[in-house]
Formats: structure tokens, C-alpha cells, sequence
């Protein structure tokens, strides 16, 4: 048994298609990234993943229970934490708990006990009987989260939980997230932080325009990208001329200046090296800093997706 | 559309957790207030001084117009509300059915308008004093309207939008007219036939009808008739919300 089957689903809004044939698989206890940028596609799954939206085609199950014909089944083995912190600002937190709690079917001491242990987790128990109202942007997703997890559910779907976080809150959710994966549960995961699907997941789906353009494992994908191992050099003030030199070495693919650092793009990271050094020292140019850098799961996420422009711009910002 | 009874339990569970979550949430919203009561006590007094009639004259009708006005104002103003801070969402993904979803907001207007047309019972029952039997199928005719009415503001709540407005505006033109043509305020007896043909398909008049006989023992349909088709009502606003809670809102 799988924990989500995914068969040919398509989605179309009146005229685009926001989910494009897409089928894949998620195994029981597997933590599962879906990594796209906005407008991928990625909300509109979950939405039909938890039976909030039907797929124009296609099938789905979880658990093997048919999420169309059998949605009630399929939801009591979900946790659901949508994109929104959804939750009643009018209400207190342990309100929410209870509610949530409540239309889950959870009995009465099983939810006093859980939301106690859920809101002492998300660092929530001091304010628990506060109005979320007046929670930050950061409780109130924590909360979220919490609200998500009321049911002990075996299988938790996650729309981009720590976006716009601080690392405060961002430590905690991947705490969680990294307890449940060890209690057995199954984590399906949006995000467009692909740092967060490197270091969360063990395989990821790469969507873009409705459509999945890769699935694997964070280290496998990075290995479909040789070519884009790269050598970062540091320097206090840059040579005029040294970024033509540079890119004149044997098997240098690209040079690109990135903020106070220069970054040759090449295969043979090992060849490369010896010979920058060379043109360094013959020049009596010091550097501050030489790291070589694998493919990064941003490479294959850019490669995938066509972003390369964007991207670039992006980088001559400072930002990587 | 069909139902699956094993879900009977949990779905009752979940709408009883659904309508206190609205009570807790929306009782202390002053809009609800005055359009759920204030409009139609005014509404009443503004036809009260025209005629001149005995103010006693006018409890049967009040309760039933207030009955309509309140049980009707939670659903339009919470699921909108509820769409646009997605907590409608939590709802639509709940292991509860659509029949859940829809009792559950229903039975927030209702015990919010039974607990209001409780209050203006008392005084009639002291200005009236009716017999027992009366009493009891007041008590009744009021739960079952309150109930109708109720699934009637949700069955308006059905329209897919997040802003309160539309669907109130919607809501009070239907709502409005009702008044006029329920016998609430002219007896049917004394409305052109084809005022009396309408009257017919208006919840209203069955619960009009009702008070009046219990408080004054006058009845166009008879009480049976009235009760009837005041639980007919509820069922078709229930089994139409469901429709269009589909159709409309997943
Ligand atoms: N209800 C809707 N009506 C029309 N179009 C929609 C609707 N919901 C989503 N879309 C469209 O479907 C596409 C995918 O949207 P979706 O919300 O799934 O993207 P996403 O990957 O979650 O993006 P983001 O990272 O911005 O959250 C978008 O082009 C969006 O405009
Ligand atoms: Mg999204």
C-alpha cells in the first residue's frame, strides 16, 4: 500500500491548466517535497488531494481509499495545513484546538491532552487562551500547524509551512516534521524553498507549469547535473581583465560574478582548480576564499524549470 | 446525490461542533443584531402606527418575522466571512459530509433565533394566556420555523462569494418580500387570489399561521397543514443546500 497514488490528474480552471497529467506516487512513512515555483500547480494538488477541489480528470487515493468516492474515509487518516493559517482569529488557540479537534471526531480527554501536548511543542502553551487575533504571523502558522496534527493523523500535508518564518519557527516546524517521519508519518510537502526540500526530503517532485519535470531523491537529481559543479573564489578587490582569464581556462563551462565572489561553472572541478590557482599566483592575486561547490538542488530546480534568466538576475543581486 | 448512514454518527458530531463554533464566533457581531431583530421590530412598529391596530395584536406576527430575520442572519454573514479567511476550507476537508457542513450551519441560526423568539414567547404567553395544548403546539410551530429559516439562510450562503454584502442583498430580496405576502400583516382572507396563490409557496405564512392560531386560535390552513409543510420546507432547504454547497463551493 502507498501512502498517496497520484493517476493521470489534470485540473483546469477556464483556461489554464493548473494541473496537467500528472501521476506519482508517495510511499507510507516517506517525507515527499513538491517543489515548483508560484503558480506551479502546487496548492490546486493538495486541494484535490484533500477532496477540496475535483480534478478535472484522473484519479486519486490515499490509502487506497478513492479520495472522490470515499473522501470521508481518505480525511480521518489526514492532517491538512493549508497555505493560509487558517484559523479563528475570534477565537483562543485552545478554542481552535478543541474545535478542530471536535469535527475531527477526536473523543473529548484524547483532545485536552493532545492540544496541551501539541501547543506546549509549537511553544503556544503561555498564550493558549489569548485571542489568535492578536498572535504574530509566526503563532499563528505554528497554530496552524498544531490544529493540523489534532487527529494524530498517519498522513500530514504541508502547503509551504515556514514560508516567511523566522528561524525560530522555522527550527521548530522542521523538528516536527523530522519527529513524525520518526513515529512512521507520512509528510507530503510543498515549498519553493529548495534549501527546505534538500535538507526535509527524501524525494522530491519537481512541478512546473502543471507538469512534473523530475521525481527523485534530492542527491540523485543533483547527480543528473554534473556539469554544474562549480568553484567559488573570494577576493578583496577583483583584477580588471581576470574575468575574461578565468573563463579562458580549459574546461570552464562559465564564469559568473556573484556579489564579492567569482563562481567558474565547470565538470572537472579537480582539472580546474590547479590551473585557476596558476593564473592566480601569476598575477599575485590573493585570494580570500576558494570553495568548491557540488550541483545544488537549485541547479537542477533552475535546469528543470527554465528559470535560468531569472535566476541569474537574481544572483548578480547577491542572493544564490 | 446519495448518503452514506455510516457516517450518521461523526457527521452529527460534527455539526453540532460546526454551530456552536458559529454561535461562539458570531453572536457577538452587532450586525447580526439588527437585522436579525431590530429590522423587523422596526418594520412591525413602522406598520403598527400606520394602522393604529392594538400592539398585542402583533405578537404572533413579530415572532414570525423574527424568527425569519434572525435564523436567517448568521449563515450569509459567517460562510463569507469564513470563504475569505479560508477557514471554510477546514470545513470542506473535515472526514464530515456536506450534510454535516449544512445541518451544522443551520443549527446555529436556529438556536440563535429560538433563543430570541423564546424571549418574545414569554410576554405573549402572559398577554394571551393560551390554553396547554396551545403552549405546546406554539413551542413546535416556532422550533420548526426557526429550523426552516435557518436552512433557508444557508441554503443563500450557498453563493460563492466572500463578501457579505452580496449575499445579504441577494437574501433581502427574497426576504423582504416574504413579509408582504405571508399574512403577516394583511390576513390572507383579505388578499386578492393571487396574492393567496403566492402565499402558498412562502414559508412564511405556514409559521404566520401557526402563531396565530396558537395566540388567537384563528387558522387558514389549520395547525397540521402548517406544521407540515413547515417541516417540508426544512427538508427541501436542507437537501437544496447540500446541492448547491456542490456545486458551488469543491
Ligand atoms: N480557483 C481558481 N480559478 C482559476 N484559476 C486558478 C484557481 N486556483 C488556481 N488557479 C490557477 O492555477 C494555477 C496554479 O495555482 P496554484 O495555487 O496551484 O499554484 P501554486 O503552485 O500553489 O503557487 P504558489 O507557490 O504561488 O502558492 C495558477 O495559474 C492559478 O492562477
Ligand atoms: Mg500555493
Amino acid at each position: 500500500m502507498q501512502a498517496i497514488v497520484v493517476d493521470h490528474l489534470t485540473r483546469r480552471f477556464e483556461n489554464i491548466v493548473a494541473v496537467n497529467d500528472v501521476s506519482f506516487q508517495v510511499g507510507v512513512g516517506e517525507i515527499f517535497g513538491y517543489l515548483g515555483p508560484n503558480g506551479a500547480g502546487k496548492t490546486t494538488t493538495i486541494r484535490i488531494l484533500t477532496g477540496i477541489t475535483l480534478p478535472t480528470s484522473g484519479n486519486a487515493y490515499i490509502f487506497d481509499y478513492d479520495i472522490q468516492k470515499e473522501s470521508i474515509r481518505a480525511r480521518r487518516c489526514m492532517g491538512i495545513v493549508p497555505e493560509t493559517s487558517n484559523i479563528y482569529d475570534d477565537l483562543s488557540a485552545w478554542k481552535n484546538m478543541m474545535f478542530s479537534g471536535e469535527l475531527y471526531g477526536v473523543r473529548l480527554p484524547d483532545r485536552m491532552e493532545r492540544a496541551k501536548e501539541l501547543l506546549a511543542t509549537f511553544d503556544l502553551m503561555e498564550r493558549k487562551d489569548d485571542r489568535v487575533r492578536v498572535y504574530s504571523k509566526g503563532m499563528k502558522r505554528r497554530l496552524t500547524i498544531a490544529m493540523g496534527l489534532i487527529n494524530n493523523p498517519k498522513l500530514l500535508f504541508l502547503d509551504e509551512p515556514t514560508s516567511g518564518l523566522d528561524v525560530q519557527s522555522n527550527l521548530i516546524i522542521r523538528q516536527v516534521i523530522r519527529d513524525l517521519h520518526e513515529r512512521g508519518v507520512t509528510v507530503f510537502l510543498t515549498t519553493h524553498n529548495i534549501e527546505e526540500a534538500n535538507v526535509m526530503c527524501e524525494r522530491v517532485a519537481i512541478i512546473n507549469r502543471g507538469v512534473i519535470a523530475a521525481i527523485d531523491a534530492p542527491e540523485k537529481l543533483k547527480a543528473t547535473i554534473q556539469s554544474v559543479q562549480s568553484i567559488e573564489i573570494g577576493f578583496d578587490h577583483p583584477e580588471p581583465g581576470m574575468m575574461e582569464a578565468l573563463q579562458k581556462i580549459a574546461l570552464v563551462n562559465e564564469v559568473r560574478k556573484e556579489g564579492d565572489k567569482v563562481r567558474l561553472f565547470t565538470s572537472h572541478p579537480s582539472d580546474v582548480l590547479p590551473l585557476v590557482i596558476d593564473y592566480l599566483q601569476t598575477h599575485h592575486i590573493r585570494p580570500l576564499s576558494v570553495n568548491t561547490h557540488g550541483p545544488s538542488l537549485e541547479d537542477v530546480f533552475i535546469r528543470l524549470t527554465g528559470l535560468e534568466e531569472t535566476s541569474r538576475a537574481s544572483s548578480e543581486r547577491g542572493g544564490s | 446525490m446519495s448518503y452514506s448512514p455510516e457516517y450518521l454518527a461523526s457527521d452529527v458530531k460534527g455539526a453540532w461542533a460546526i454551530a456552536k463554533k458559529d454561535l461562539e464566533i458570531y453572536y457577538v457581531k452587532p450586525n447580526i443584531y439588527i437585522s436579525g431583530i431590530l429590522f423587523p421590530l422596526f418594520m412591525l412598529l413602522a406598520f403598527a402606527v400606520g394602522r393604529a391596530a392594538p400592539l398585542v395584536s402583533l405578537v404572533p406576527g413579530l415572532i414570525a418575522i423574527t424568527a425569519l430575520f434572525s435564523a436567517s442572519s448568521i449563515e450569509p454573514v459567517s460562510v463569507p466571512i469564513e470563504r475569505r479567511t479560508r477557514t471554510f476550507d477546514r470545513l470542506l476537508s473535515a472526514p464530515v459530509s456536506m450534510f454535516s457542513i449544512v445541518l451544522g450551519e443551520s443549527i446555529s441560526g436556529f438556536m440563535f433565533s429560538g433563543s430570541i423568539c423564546f424571549l418574545l414567547f414569554i410576554p405573549g404567553v402572559i398577554l394571551y394566556q393560551p390554553a396547554l395544548i396551545s403552549i405546546a403546539i406554539l413551542v413546535l410551530g416556532i422550533i420548526l420555523s426557526c429550523f426552516a429559516f435557518a436552512s433557508f439562510g444557508t441554503v443563500f450562503a450557498a453563493y460563492p462569494t466572500e463578501n457579505v454584502g452580496e449575499v445579504m442583498s441577494l437574501l433581502n430580496l427574497i426576504r423582504l418580500p416574504l413579509i408582504f405576502i405571508s399574512g403577516v400583516f394583511i390576513p390572507l382572507e383579505s388578499m386578492p387570489l393571487w396574492g393567496q396563490t403566492v402565499a402558498i409557496i412562502s414559508p412564511l405564512t405556514y409559521a404566520s399561521d401557526i402563531l396565530r392560531f396558537g395566540f388567537e386560535g384563528t387558522t387558514h390552513f389549520g395547525p397540521w397543514t402548517d406544521l407540515l409543510m413547515l417541516v417540508v420546507f426544512a427538508i427541501i432547504f436542507q437537501v437544496l443546500g447540500n446541492f448547491l454547497y456542490r456545486k458551488f463551493n469543491i
